[in-house]
C-alpha cells in the first residue's frame, strides 16, 4: 500500500512540476531547462530553515517561494531578452551555476551530503507522519495549484501571454509589455516548481544536489513535451505517463543495472518521436513548430 | 604560472576540436546539435573496443573510431534532422530532438558498456620538459595533432570547394540552393566534417584520461560555451573560444579549486550572452531576432 502511496505522491510533484513548467513552455513559449535548479532551491531553502532554524512547514514554503521569486526575477532580467536557441543555454547555464553551488558550498548546503532529518510538516500539532497523510497534503498542494493555474490560464493575462507567444511584434504592436508577460510567466512558474520543491524535501526528508541536476530539469521538459503543453490537461497526462512508465517496467522483470538506462532510452525515444510526429505532445494544445 | 598556461593550452586545444566541429554544424544547418555530445563518446568507445578489448593496432582503431563518428554524424542528420528540416522545423524542436536522439545514445552506451570509467591505456604516461614546462607525452600529441587537424580544417573551408560550399551555405542556404548548391548534400558534409572533428577531441581526450558514458554532454555543453566566446560568424571562432576556455578553466583551478570549474564556465557563457552575444571575433550580428 505504502508503495502505491509513493507512486501517487511522485506522480503530485511532478504534476506541479510539469503544470509550472507548462505556464513557462506552453504559454509563454520560453523553453527553459533549469526547472530543476528552481524546485532545488526551494527545497533547500525550506529543509535549511526547517533544520537550523526549526521553522514551521508553512513559513518555510512561504520564504522558499519568495526567495526563488527574487532568485528567478533576477535572472530573467538578463536572459528574457535571449531568443530560441540562446535563452536555452542562458537557462542552461544557470541550471549548471545552481548545481555547482548546491554541489560545492560545503559550509552552507553540506554538498554531496545533503541534508538530513528534515521534520515532518505539523499543522495544529498534528504531524503527517504517514505516507497516507502525506499523500492526503500532495492532493491539497496539486489541487490548489491547479486551481491557481486554471483561474489564471483563463484570464486575460494568460491570453495575452498566448499572443506574445505565437507572435511577439503583433503583441508588442498592440500595446503590450512583451518582456513583461514574459517575465512573469517564468516567475510564477519557477515559484511553484520552488513548492513542489519544499513539497518534496519535508517528504523524502533527506535531500542532496543529485535530485536537482540537469537531468532532472530535462525530465520536468519531457513530462510536459510528452504530455503535452498549452492545456492543463497536457501535463498532468504527462506526469501520470513519466512516473507510471518506469514502474509498469519494474514488472518486465529487466535487471536492476540497466533498467534506470531503459527507462532513460524510452524518454528519448519518445522524446524524438513526439517532435517528429505529435509536437503538441499527447493531450496537448501548444504545439512547437 | 607557465605551466598552468600549458596545462590549460592542452585542455583547450581538445576542446577546440570539438568546438570547432559543432559551430561547423550549428552555423551551416542551423541545429543546435546535443547529439555532437554522443557523437563524441561513441567515438571514445570504439577506439576502447578495437583498442583494448578486440587488440586491433592503435592507428587502426583511431581510424575506426573516426570512421564510425562520421558515419553517425551522417546517419543522425538523414534520420533525424533531415525529415524535420523539410518540414521547416524550428530550432527548437530540432534541439529538442538532438537532446532526444543524445539520451537515447548515450544510455544504450551505457546499457552495453557499463557505467564505470575505463581506460584504453593504463599506466604513467613519459613526461618530456620544455624550458621549464613539464607535459606528458599525450599532452604533447594532443596540441601537435589538434593544431594540425584544425589546420587542414582551415584550409579546406578556405581553399577546398566544398568547403567554401558549407560557408555559402551557413551565410544563406536559401540563396545557396537558387544558385544551385544542393543544400542537403552541403550539410551532409557538415555533419561529417563536424563529427571527425569531435571524434579526434573524443580520441585524443580518451588516450589520456579514459572515458564514461556522460563525457559527451560537459564537452558538447563546453563546445557550446566556446563557440559563442569566440563567435559563430566565423568558422575559425571557436577553436580560439575553445583554447581561451580551456586556459581560464586552468587559472580558476589554479587560484581557487577544481570546483568551481563548471560554475565558471557557465557564468562565462551568461557574461558572453548579455555582453557580447556576437562573440569575440564577430561585429555584424547580433543575437538571433
Amino acid at each position: 500500500m505504502n508503495y502505491i502511496f509513493h507512486i501517487l505522491i511522485t506522480v503530485g510533484i511532478y504534476t506541479m512540476l510539469g503544470l509550472s513548467l507548462n505556464l513557462i513552455v506552453g504559454y509563454g513559449g520560453m523553453l527553459t531547462l533549469c526547472h530543476a535548479a528552481f524546485y532545488g532551491i526551494g527545497a533547500y531553502v525550506s529543509a535549511l530553515l526547517a533544520v537550523n532554524v526549526g521553522f514551521h512547514f508553512v513559513w518555510c514554503l512561504i520564504i522558499a517561494a519568495v526567495v526563488t521569486a527574487i532568485v528567478a526575477y533576477s535572472i530573467s532580467i538578463p536572459t528574457i531578452r535571449l531568443q530560441g536557441d540562446f535563452f536555452v543555454l542562458a537557462t542552461l547555464g544557470f541550471q549548471m551555476i545552481v548545481f555547482s553551488i548546491l554541489n560545492n558550498c560545503t559550509e552552507l548546503t553540506r554538498g554531496p551530503y545533503g541534508i538530513l532529518g528534515i521534520p515532518r510538516p505539523s499543522f495544529f500539532g498534528f504531524t503527517i507522519s504517514t505516507p497516507g497523510l502525506f499523500l492526503t497534503l500532495t492532493l491539497v498542494g496539486v489541487s490548489l495549484v491547479c486551481f491557481a493555474m486554471k483561474l489564471l490560464t483563463h484570464s486575460p493575462y494568460a491570453r495575452t501571454l498566448q499572443g506574445v507567444r505565437d507572435d511577439e511584434v503583433a503583441a508588442s504592436a498592440l500595446g503590450k509589455n512583451v518582456v513583461k508577460f514574459k517575465r512573469s510567466a517564468f516567475v510564477i512558474g519557477a515559484t511553484i516548481a520552488s513548492c513542489a520543491g519544499v513539497l518534496y524535501a519535508a517528504y523524502t526528508r533527506y535531500i542532496d544536489p543529485t535530485s536537482f541536476t540537469l537531468d532532472e530539469s530535462v525530465f520536468i521538459l519531457c513530462v510536459v513535451i510528452i504530455g503535452g503543453a498549452g492545456n492543463l490537461r497536457g501535463p498532468i497526462v504527462g506526469a501520470i505517463i513519466l512516473v507510471l512508465l518506469p514502474e509498469l517496467l519494474r514488472f518486465l522483470k529487466i535487471p536492476d543495472a540497466v533498467a534506470a538506462n531503459a527507462r532513460q532510452v524510452l524518454y528519448g525515444l519518445l522524446l524524438v518521436g513526439m517532435m517528429r510526429f505529435r509536437p503538441q505532445g499527447i493531450a496537448g494544445k501548444y504545439a512547437f513548430d | 604560472m607557465l605551466q598552468f598556461v600549458a596545462n590549460g593550452l592542452c585542455k583547450g586545444a581538445g576542446y577546440a576540436l570539438v568546438a570547432t566541429g559543432f559551430g561547423l554544424i550549428y552555423t551551416t544547418t542551423g541545429v543546435f546539435h546535443i547529439a555532437h555530445g554522443a557523437v563524441y563518446t561513441i567515438a571514445a568507445y570504439v577506439l576502447y573496443c578495437a583498442f583494448s578489448l578486440l587488440k586491433l593496432p592503435l592507428m587502426l582503431s583511431i581510424g575506426l573510431a573516426l570512421t564510425c563518428a562520421a558515419g553517425l554524424g551522417i546517419l543522425i542528420e538523414l534520420i533525424i534532422y533531415r525529415p524535420l528540416d523539410r518540414k521547416k522545423a524550428s530550432g527548437v524542436v530540432l534541439m529538442i530532438s538532438s537532446l532526444g536522439v543524445y539520451i537515447v545514445l548515450i544510455n544504450l552506451i551505457a546499457m552495453f558498456m557499463g557505467n564505470e570509467t575505463k581506460i584504453p591505456r593504463p599506466g604513467i604516461e613519459t613526461t618530456m620538459t620544455f624550458g621549464g614546462i613539464i607535459l606528458t607525452r599525450i599532452q604533447a600529441i594532443q596540441l601537435l595533432t589538434s593544431a594540425i587537424v584544425i589546420g587542414m580544417y582551415w584550409l579546406f573551408l578556405s581553399r577546398h570547394s566544398i568547403g567554401k560550399l558549407c560557408r555559402a551555405v551557413a551565410d544563406d542556404s536559401t540563396l545557396a540552393s537558387v544558385l544551385g548548391v544542393r543544400v542537403e548534400g552541403t550539410r551532409l558534409v557538415a555533419f561529417a566534417v563536424g563529427s571527425l572533428l569531435a571524434a579526434t577531441g573524443a580520441v585524443l581526450v580518451a588516450l589520456d584520461v579514459g572515458m564514461d558514458p556522460h563525457v559527451g554532454f560537459p564537452a558538447v555543453l563546453v563546445a557550446a560555451v566556446a563557440c559563442i566566446i569566440g563567435g559563430l560568424r566565423r568558422f575559425i571562432a571557436p577553436a580560439l573560444g575553445g583554447l581561451l576556455l580551456g586556459m581560464i578553466q586552468s587559472l580558476v583551478v589554479w587560484q581557487t579549486s577544481a570546483k568551481w570549474e563548471s560554475a565558471v564556465t557557465f557564468a562565462l557563457l551568461v557574461v558572453f550572452l548579455l555582453f557580447r552575444p556576437e562573440g569575440l571575433l564577430q561585429v555584424r550580428r547580433r543575437a538571433k531576432e
